[in-house]
């Protein structure tokens, strides 16, 4: 079996790879079919980039940006899941609690985040606040529907089986009905985190003055595609890497869940 | 007892009996009728006392009138716009419309150009080993980030929100389908090989239709994407629309007309919502019978 | 082997309808009957008959509408770890080593960790799953799974054991095995044990007494002592003629 072991291992190396090669080489051959002002080449984009890293924009440096990003999108994450998974779960496991929570979450639910941004100004003002609100809102919905669902439909033998060897309404909840739950929890955690970070975008490109969505708006202002092009491979690339990072920590909370590996 | 009511066949359900036939049943509707009632009358209260404490606050002045507007207000606001164009240039209604065409012909788009490939790519090696380099780089930037390059190619108008809203609702129909097509059972693709089938009829009569309950789910996820950018792009860069409404009650301190604009556009997203979910039933059914 | 021991468990008048949606299913009507101690019952009867609903009663998982049932002379109110059930779906919980599943009741009632570790370990021994205690359910064959069911029902020590059709999910050689086995396991840790089957070999082959029940709604048919001394044979003509005499009653389809 070692020739088809080393044969795999080279193909998921190459694979990317050669999907690298064809994405540039079309994006090439693309700019040089369309104008290079309105679709610049791979080459005109990274010298780009590396201007982009050695200077500051609007005043601060590329780091800086993401930095600003960032640190709205991780408070909003933050309080959303601290207040959403706690509340979706007792809403999970609570019938009453539900039926009294629910007519206002499913009033609410259908509204997308970024439509709060008016009135999240109006009532915020423009500033660090009111982007932080919006990313909260986002993630806050998402946690509180996955530990819901996940709470709700934990399956119901589970239950009666901690029931049958002397467990009590608390010791279900804690050492049953939670743990079971995780699977969807974690979908949640994902999901918010995403849509959390599609906020602040969304929350600076209508008014903000760092931040990695105000970079790329910037890039639109001075008529630079290069300058926007980088600036959403950098979205891109940071999505990419919380997701990883996010996967990691499920793989190592829940270790018996093979599915994972 | 007090476990909630789990979908699981267990000790607090009762017991499943084969072939869908209940010996021994009595129907009893009424009884259901008032059983629901019943059970959900604390919601109804609830909603009752949240719609009641908001008007107070408003009253009271507790919150300005700059801040928030009691419900009355809004209803008042809700039926006025129906029939008045002003402040915001047009009628809800109209607005509703705008967005709605753009909205959906941006997903239809995307669907019927999303779904068959993910369908191709699931299936058909090389379609995948030719889309997929485009696809992954087009994947982890989120649809809202193309807005300054469409604007920068496009221009402030229907174009660059329709390229937008094209390519927010493209990736969960295409990743959907092929997950949905992958995910066929592989005994079921056997038998039609042992019967002659050609790939392409094994694709067409196996693989699709085992992957439309995931292709729904791709289109209800995708067309949550679109409603949801459109939005966003309508704040941005539009003169007509739900999302330039509320964009345009911020700038006059309307907040009334914000939480119409906002109400509305949950609304109308739930009801595109519902209206795919009993597509999908009328399908599915359909599809039993065969 | 079942001498008249005391009564252990008194089912008196159970009833109980289910309410799906708009429909009322009659799952169980007037049962009685008596389970003595240290032997092994088995509950005979098609499926969808009401035999898992019985049982749940019996356990505490659900309440019966009319009628109650008597543990030593006293009712119950609720499931607690003085019943164990093993579950026909294993009913593992998947996050925990077969350790920690075996363990759970003496978790639950707050026992000290070395003293439930070398409580489940005794047990894992005796379902031989020696080796498996850090295993995680996923990693377990349907049998093994069924295994550390029956551990863990066994190290809650509890009066008696409820088993629900505990090897219809398994396949016919591991069901020969399994069934062996659990009369070994109750021969050397005697219990009181009602065990549920809709399988006339198995019920002849397990008990001391068979209680046959009718399809739904369940009412109790007739009972059959069996005294042929263990272990048995399928193929031995007394053997067949007690399954003769049973499948001519109940309500199956065999």
């Amino acid at each position: 079996m070692q020739p088809r072991k080393i044969k795999t291992k080279v193909m998921s190396v190459l694979a990317p790879l050669a999907s690298a090669t064809i994405f540039l080489l079309l994006w090439q051959a693309a700019s040089m079919i369309v104008s290079s002002q309105a679709l610049p080449s791979p080459a005109t984009v990274f010298k780009e980039a590396i201007r982009m890293f050695s200077i500051k924009i609007g005043g601060n440096s590329i780091w800086m940006h993401v930095f600003y990003s960032m640190r709205r999108v991780l408070i909003a994450y933050f309080w959303a899941g601290l207040l959403g998974l706690p509340l979706g779960m007792y809403m999970g496991w609570n019938r009453t609690f539900d039926k009294i929570v629910k007519p206002v979450f499913e009033l609410l639910r259908p509204i997308p985040p970024i439509a709060w941004i008016p009135i999240a100004i109006l009532w915020l003002g423009i500033g660090e606040s009111p982007k932080i609100f919006i990313c909260f809102v986002g993630s806050f919905v998402i946690f509180v529907l996955n530990s819901y669902i996940g709470m709700r439909y934990v399956d119901s033998l589970l239950i009666d089986a901690a029931r049958a060897f002397g467990a009590s309404k608390r010791q279900q909840l804690f050492n049953v009905a939670i743990p079971a739950s995780l699977p969807s929890v974690f979908a949640g955690v994902q999901n918010a985190l995403s849509t959390a970070w599609m906020c602040v975008l969304a929350a600076e490109m209508v008014g903000a003055r760092e931040g990695v969505g105000f970079l790329i708006l910037q890039g639109m202002d001075l008529n630079k595609p290069a300058m926007i092009l980088v600036g959403m491979a950098l979205i891109g690339l940071i999505g990419a890497i919380l997701a990883v990072m996010l996967r990691l920590l499920e793989k190592g909370l829940c270790p018996w869940r093979k599915e994972l590996v | 007892m007090h476990t909630a009511e789990k979908p699981a066949e267990h000790a607090t359900s009762p017991p499943c009996v084969p072939g869908g036939k209940k010996l021994e049943t009595v129907r009893e509707d009424e009884a259901y009728i008032r059983r629901a009632a019943r059970e959900n009358w604390i919601s109804v209260v609830s909603f009752l006392l949240f719609l009641l404490v908001w008007e107070l606050v408003c009253r009271l002045g507790i919150i300005g009138p700059f801040q928030l507007v009691p419900p009355s207000q809004v209803t008042w606001v809700l039926l006025d716009k129906l029939v008045d164009p002003n402040p915001d240039g047009a009628l809800l209604q109209e607005h509703i419309l705008t967005s709605l065409v753009v909205a959906l012909t941006g997903f239809s788009a995307a669907a019927v150009i999303g779904v068959p490939l993910g369908l191709l790519m699931g299936w058909y090696r090389p379609v995948n080993t030719l889309v997929r380099p485009l696809f992954d780089a087009v994947r982890p930037i989120p649809p809202i980030a193309w807005i300054p390059i469409a604007i920068l190619w496009l221009g402030i108008g229907l174009w660059a929100k329709a390229f937008i809203i094209f390519l927010a609702a493209f990736v969960p129909c295409v990743i959907n389908s092929f997950t949905g097509i992958r995910l066929t059972n592989p005994v079921l693709i056997r038998v039609a090989r042992i019967y002659g089938a050609s790939n392409w009829e094994t694709f067409l009569k196996i693989g699709v239709p085992s992957s439309v309950a995931m292709v729904f789910t791709g289109l209800k996820l995708s067309l949550n994407a679109a409603w949801t950018t459109l939005v966003a792009a309508e704040l941005l860069a539009a003169s007509q629309g739900l999302g330039y409404m509320i964009q345009l009650g911020r700038r006059l301190s309307r907040p009334d007309i914000i939480i119409v604009g906002m109400l509305t556009i949950g609304f109308t997203g739930a009801l595109m919502s519902l209206a795919l979910t009993a597509i999908e039933s009328r399908f599915a059914s359909s599809r039993k019978l065969n | 082997m079942a001498q008249r021991a005391g009564v252990k468990i008194q089912c008196r008048g159970i009833s109980k309808s289910f309410t799906a949606q708009k429909d009322v299913l009659h799952v169980l009507e007037d049962v009685s009957l008596a389970v003595y101690e240290n032997e092994f019952l088995v509950i005979l009867g098609p499926g969808q008959g009401g035999k898992t609903t019985l049982l749940n009663i019996i356990g505490g998982l659900l309440m019966p509408d009319a009628g109650d049932v008597l543990l030593d002379g006293k009712p119950i109110e609720g499931p607690g770890p003085d019943r164990g059930i093993v579950f026909q779906q294993y009913a593992l919980f998947p996050w925990k080593t077969v350790e920690e599943n075996v363990a759970f009741a003496l978790t639950m009632a707050g026992v000290q960790k070395g003293e439930r570790m070398a409580a489940a370990h005794h047990y894992i021994d005796l379902v031989g799953l020696k080796g498996f205690e850090k295993a995680y359910p996923a990693q377990l064959s349907g049998g093994m799974k069924q295994r550390v069911g029956i551990a863990r029902a066994y190290t809650a020590n509890p009066e008696i054991l409820l088993m629900d059709e505990p090897f219809g999910a398994l396949d016919a050689q591991t069901r020969y095995a399994m069934e062996k086995d659990i009369l070994s396991i109750w021969q050397k840790e005697l219990r009181t044990v009602v065990f549920v089957t809709n399988n006339i070999e198995e019920a002849i082959y397990l008990g001391d007494r068979v209680v046959v029940m009718s399809a739904m709604p369940g009412k109790v048919k007739s009972s059959y002592v069996i005294d042929t001394p263990r272990p048995r044979n399928y193929t031995d003509p007394k053997f067949l003629e007690i399954r003769k005499m049973i499948s001519n009653d109940t309500d199956l389809v065999l």
